[in-house]
């Protein structure tokens, strides 16, 4: 009953008993720990490669409204009245949009007369320092009816002038080729009234939710940016049939 | 002689928790921002031009990819390697691993070194998430610098 019926043999071994069951609690606590740590560690790596996967398309997802409809003010191309209507905010300078410029082109060529294609500018002016003087510059030739014609040779040749300190030169000389009148629209980049469309164009895309280039709004939905033509395709076929 | 090499040997202390955890954390960080960046580059396809950074210019240039691999996975595999060396040694406690993820540090600050240089002097545009990383990667061989100093320390005394 007590530790003094005990012979010596036994409370050795009752003593090493015990010591082997703290050291073997020890172990498994260590133990313990070091699987607690590896969990942690790959819930960790994993949890946030599987966040950042999400993130980047939940940035770039769509489904936000389009809070501006289409106004007079707009420049429209193809099917005024058509019952597709997409929309783009874009910056001239922005690689990005250089290449959905050629998508695009491709979409009017196929599409042409049965949506409209309406471009709205949004000069990021912070990472694109000639973005705004491009948007003026169209918008220069858009007073003498050439828009269209200034924003494809903007496009197209967005590499000669994307880092010009003396860009507005290469504008001139593009006006030059389409045969504008060079005085008016030299004054007309500066002019007050289309500084105030670029700006305004610029806030409508901030009222709905704009915050990188090109965004799309087809029929008043922001959608996602297709990945190739053809996806682009798809979507406005789609939007095509479910309003015919 | 013998007495001092017995002192050395009890004094020579461990790293210090608080170099071992900011090297955990850092690497971490530099593995967050540089899965970011391959993420966005393998999905994006083309990347958009935000408003906060400058990165399409920078990730689509030439100089993203080395072989045909995206700069920034190796980064993360970088920093991954870091971390989990800097884990192994918080787990088993062995100082020859911490000391080998403090060695190559020095990669990554010459490869942040050489990714400022043709952001400033050849690409021409700044990249908010690749700076973010070039800061990580210095601090890191600071720290790393730090830590072998050490170690070179209390192998000669």
């Amino acid at each position: 009953m007590s530790g003094r019926n005990l012979s010596k043999q036994e409370k050795y071994e009752a003593k090493r008993a015990r010591r082997e069951l703290e050291a073997g609690r020890r172990r498994q606590g260590r133990l313990v720990k070091r699987i607690s740590l590896w969990a942690f560690v790959g819930v960790l790596v994993v949890g946030a490669v599987f966040g950042l996967a999400n993130l980047g398309e939940v940035g770039s997802g769509g489904g936000a409204i389009l809070m501006d409809a289409v106004a007079p003010s707009d420049w429209v191309k193809g099917n005024a009245v058509a019952s597709v209507t997409l929309i783009e905010y874009s910056d001239f300078q922005c690689p990005a949009c250089g290449t959905y410029y050629s998508l695009v082109q491709q979409l009017n060529e196929e599409f042409g007369d049965r949506i409209q294609f309406v471009y709205r500018h949004f000069p990021l002016r912070q990472i694109h320092a000639n973005a705004e003087l491009a948007a003026r510059a169209a918008e220069a030739a858009g007073r003498q009816g050439k828009f269209w014609e200034m924003h494809d040779l903007i496009f197209e040749n967005q590499r000669s002038w994307s880092d010009q300190s003396s860009a507005e030169d290469v504008f001139v000389s593009y006006a030059e080729t389409l045969e504008l009148n060079i005085k008016q629209f030299r004054s007309d980049i500066d002019d007050g009234e289309i500084k105030g469309k670029v700006s305004d164009d610029y806030s409508s895309g901030i009222r709905s939710g704009v915050d990188s280039t090109p965004t799309f709004f087809l029929n008043g939905v922001k959608i996602q940016n297709p990945r190739a033509y053809e996806e682009f395709r798809n979507v406005i076929e789609q939007a095509l049939a479910s309003n015919s | 002689m013998k007495n001092l090499e017995m002192s050395s040997s009890k004094l020579s202390p461990a790293i210090p928790k608080w170099l071992v955890w900011s090297f955990a954390l850092l690497s971490f960080g530099g593995f967050l921002d540089a899965a970011y960046l391959t993420f966005k580059h393998y999905t994006g396809g083309t990347i958009l031009c935000s408003i906060f950074s400058g990165c399409d210019i920078v990730t689509t240039s030439e100089y993203a990819t080395i072989l045909g691999v995206s700069v920034a996975l190796l980064g993360a595999i970088y920093y991954l390697a870091v971390f989990i060396l800097t884990i192994v040694h918080i787990d088993t406690g062995n100082e020859q691993v911490f000391y080998f993820a403090a060695s190559i540090t020095l990669l990554g600050f010459l490869a942040s070194l050489w990714f400022v240089f043709l952001q400033i002097f050849i690409i021409k545009a700044l990249c908010l998430y690749c700076i973010l990383s070039a800061i990580t990667s210095t601090t890191l061989f600071i720290l790393g610098i730090y830590a072998l100093r050490r170690k070179i320390r209390v192998m000669t005394e």
